[in-house]
């Protein structure tokens, strides 16, 4: 019975992680720890093979919209590659608590984050790297090219090695920070920051999750069920997205984040 | 010219990706239906992390015939490697514009990926 529960509750993580823009990992890996009680280093090689399939999925789609900035993401995949190899090695020396409470963390923080505005950027001061590599872009709005500079890229380059360092770590795709740093340091549009970041998403983790399935922690039998839930869940609800209150699935989904994160933690700390 | 030829590029990688993603998950679903009895507990077993040695699992599935087994990893080679292929894709098609620093930048990112695996394999 568990292998048909673990394939609805996939369904329903890509269904939901379509709606919010998220990767399906933070509502996998507490799933896969708390309920099925599976070990949390098994939970994260799975989580990582499912962000790769809604990841290749949706950049399909972005690449189409012409939304991604394919120079851009070439070079700060840089960043997240090195970092998660970083982060896969360091791995080996971080006990299952630490990764409880670090996953409770991002849990927490995610949930704070979908309660922010993001606010609309369009860089105006093309860095210097950026100049060179010409990384500035234009993109569609409102059936208008829109022009933006790239800013700030060595600071998005080290945002990125952090992102990719928590990806192996914790089994996610980081597009959190990826998005933070990108409309943040580099002051890209949000549309360009969101497709980007999904298009980075796929390669970060696949460095990671080719070590680990190398590794033999990749276990078919969760990661099958898994990858295919959440690849039919991410298709219906792209699908359905424009039929359904996305703001208030949002605000449902921040309090039970909020309410996994605390247990994460507490299954960290005891 | 260029802008074209990044257009073309973009889309192929488009259907490429879609293509990768529709073919991974059938694999992984045959797969998965052939090995599991779904009214069992398959995750039995799995609360204890034990290292595994993937190139014995796959052996052994080889000489048992579990055919479920062996298109489950199939599948989750194909779809590991679709991220891979799109950064090979893209090194490319920097080098026929002749822009070598963003070639040379995405060679490096596949080269950091060979080490990954690498890294993998040898642990």
């Amino acid at each position: 019975m568990d292998a048909l529960i673990l394939l609805a509750t996939s369904v329903v993580a890509g269904f939901i992680g379509s709606l919010l823009g998220l990767g399906g990992g933070i509502i996998l890996i507490p799933v896969l720890t708390l309920f099925f009680h599976v070990n949390i280093r098994y939970a994260i090689a799975a989580s990582l093979i499912s962000i790769i399939a809604t990841s290749s999925g949706a950049a399909a789609g972005f690449l189409r919209d012409r939304l991604t900035n394919l120079r851009l993401a070439v070079l700060l995949e840089t960043g997240t590659v090195t970092g998660a190899i970083a982060g896969f090695l360091f791995s080996r020396f971080v006990n299952a608590s630490v990764l409880f409470l670090l996953f409770g963390g991002f849990l927490l923080f995610s949930a704070l984050m979908m309660l922010r505005r993001r606010e609309e950027h369009h860089g105006q001061r093309d860095h210097p790297w950026s100049a060179r590599l010409k990384l500035a872009g234009v993109y569609p709005e409102k059936n208008q090219p829109v022009a933006y500079a790239v800013e700030n890229v060595p600071l998005g380059l080290f945002a990125m090695f952090g992102a990719g360092v928590l990806s192996a770590l914790l089994g996610i795709g980081s597009g959190i920070f990826k998005v933070l740093a990108m409309d943040g340091a580099m002051k890209l549009p949000m549309k360009v920051s969101s497709a980007t970041s999904n298009f980075m998403i796929g390669v970060t983790a696949s460095a990671s999750a080719g070590a680990y399935l190398l590794q033999g922690d990749v276990r078919p039998e969760i990661a099958a069920p898994v990858a295919v839930g959440i690849i039919a869940g991410s298709w219906v609800g792209a699908r359905a997205m424009v039929h359904l209150p996305a703001l208030w699935i949002r605000r449902i989904f921040v309090v039970v984040l909020a309410i996994v994160s605390v247990q994460m933690i507490m299954k960290g700390l005891s | 010219m260029k802008a074209r030829g990044m257009e073309e590029l973009e889309l192929r990688i488009s259907l490429f990706l879609r293509a990768g993603v529709v073919i991974a998950g059938v694999l992984l679903l045959a797969g998965w239906l052939m090995s599991t009895r779904l009214g069992g507990h398959p995750l039995q077993g799995l609360e204890t992390y034990q290292p595994h040695d993937l190139g014995l699992i796959l052996r052994e599935a080889w000489s048992q015939g579990r055919v479920g087994t062996l298109l489950c990893y199939g599948g989750l080679f194909a779809l590991i490697s679709l991220p891979i292929v799109r950064v090979l894709l893209t090194a490319v098609l920097f080098l026929r514009q002749k822009d070598l620093i963003l070639s040379g930048v995405a060679f490096f990112v596949l080269a950091c990926l060979a080490l990954s695996f690498f890294l993998g394999a040898v642990h």
